[in-house]
């Protein structure tokens, strides 16, 4: 049983990490897939496309703070509190790379057809990106009462 | 199989009223429809095909054998939305087969096969100008005077126009299926036949100008002398 608990602390050490990256690789290429195809049917703006398929990478970088913020000797008074933190915090940040994603290529898709709403377009990719952020902040607030 | 980049490499159609010039040939339309999956394009192309159907290549087959045959290649159809949009050309289409074979009068109600919902109650109120069906469906009712005034053209105008806003409500509804992509080719279709038919009705018009202007006495004159110069 300890070392089950000690296993979990692990996860929940690394998940905001590795799960972080699962959505940004889903969601970079999701949108990447999108402006690919937008390259296709333009003249021009084509960098603005590929910038906004990086958008989702942002929740791979939140990933690396929170690990490196919950990094701590792991004892089986801590391991539980790590666990619930990282993974909680590592589903919240894959979640939102991915839908982000999504938002990303619907950007690209209706910016495509009226270039003039790009910066609007962005909104909703924006929006989700808020919600990651919360993740993140909150994840390095609740780790300060972990015991070391 | 996904269908991010095949959607955003398709371009915008305007609305149906305003499509004056095709913003990609079929040519282009194709090589980029070669993104899609082998099982896919045979989704397209059976949607296609039922759509547009070749009434040539349905000539020698009876109006029963004809309905069977768009039953069974509709059930084939995969997407329970796209198989809608399907089935509504096609009841369209037999409605207004209806109509013509009842205003030609060659035939009656129990000779008559045609595809969907409306069948049986099209036969059962045979002689009623929209056959009872006014209710269910408003543009019958604006349609029937004008197939009687033999307006073939504008009948399907507007057919054409709420075939197009249920594609565009079906293509909206889904976001890089292969729905969306089935109704752009669809609604591609619609567009490129309405500019055919105009190019077609403007030649007609240029053509009757062109008779019109040259059977004028003045004109004829003028010709005749602009000739006389010449030789």
């Amino acid at each position: 049983m300890d070392n089950l608990i000690l296993a979990l602390g692990w996860a929940g050490l690394y998940g905001p990490m590795a799960l972080g990256a699962i959505g940004s690789m889903i969601g970079c290429s999701l949108a990447g897939q999108a402006a690919a195809g937008a390259l296709l049917e333009t003249e021009t703006g084509h960098g603005r496309y590929i910038g906004i398929s990086a958008m989702p990478s942002s929740q791979s970088i939140y990933g690396i703070v929170v690990m490196f913020a919950l990094n701590r000797e792991l004892t089986l008074g801590n391991a539980p509190g790590l666990a619930a933190i990282g993974l909680l915090c590592g589903l919240a940040l894959m979640f939102s790379a991915i839908y982000q994603g999504r938002s990303c290529a619907s950007a690209i898709n209706v910016s495509k057809i009226r270039p003039e709403i790009f910066g609007m377009s962005l909104a909703p990719a924006a929006i989700v990106e808020g919600f990651a952020v919360f993740a993140f902040i909150f994840a390095l607030v609740i780790s300060a009462g972990l015991p070391a | 199989m996904s269908y991010y980049t095949l959607v955003t490499a398709l371009p915008d159609l305007p609305a149906l009223a305003k499509c004056r010039q095709m913003p990609i040939s079929r040519i282009a339309l194709d090589r980029r429809l070669t993104m899609l999956s082998e099982e896919d394009l045979q989704q397209l192309k059976r949607a296609e095909s039922l759509y547009y159907f070749d009434a040539q290549q349905l000539e020698g087959l009876s109006d029963q054998r004809r309905v069977y045959q768009w039953q069974y290649q509709l059930n084939e159809i995969e997407s329970e939305q796209i198989r809608q949009c399907i089935q509504e050309r096609l009841e369209w289409q037999s409605l207004l087969a209806a109509m013509r074979q009842r205003q030609q009068g060659d035939k009656g109600p129990e000779q008559f096969y045609g595809f969907g919902r409306w069948t049986t109650r099209i036969r059962q109120h045979w002689q009623e100008p929209t056959f009872g069906l006014e209710t269910a469906l408003p543009l019958l009712a604006e349609l029937q005077p004008l197939m009687q005034k033999g307006a073939a053209g504008e009948v399907e105008h507007q057919i054409n126009q709420t075939l197009w806003q249920q594609l565009l409500r079906v293509e909206r509804s889904h976001h890089f299926a292969l729905e969306t992509v089935i109704c752009f080719v669809l609604r591609w279709g619609l567009a490129e036949k309405q500019i055919r038919n105009d190019a077609d009705l403007a030649l007609e018009a240029f053509d009757t100008m062109a008779k019109g202007l040259i059977a004028t006495p003045t004109i004829r004159e003028h010709i005749a002398s602009a000739f006389e110069e010449l030789s």
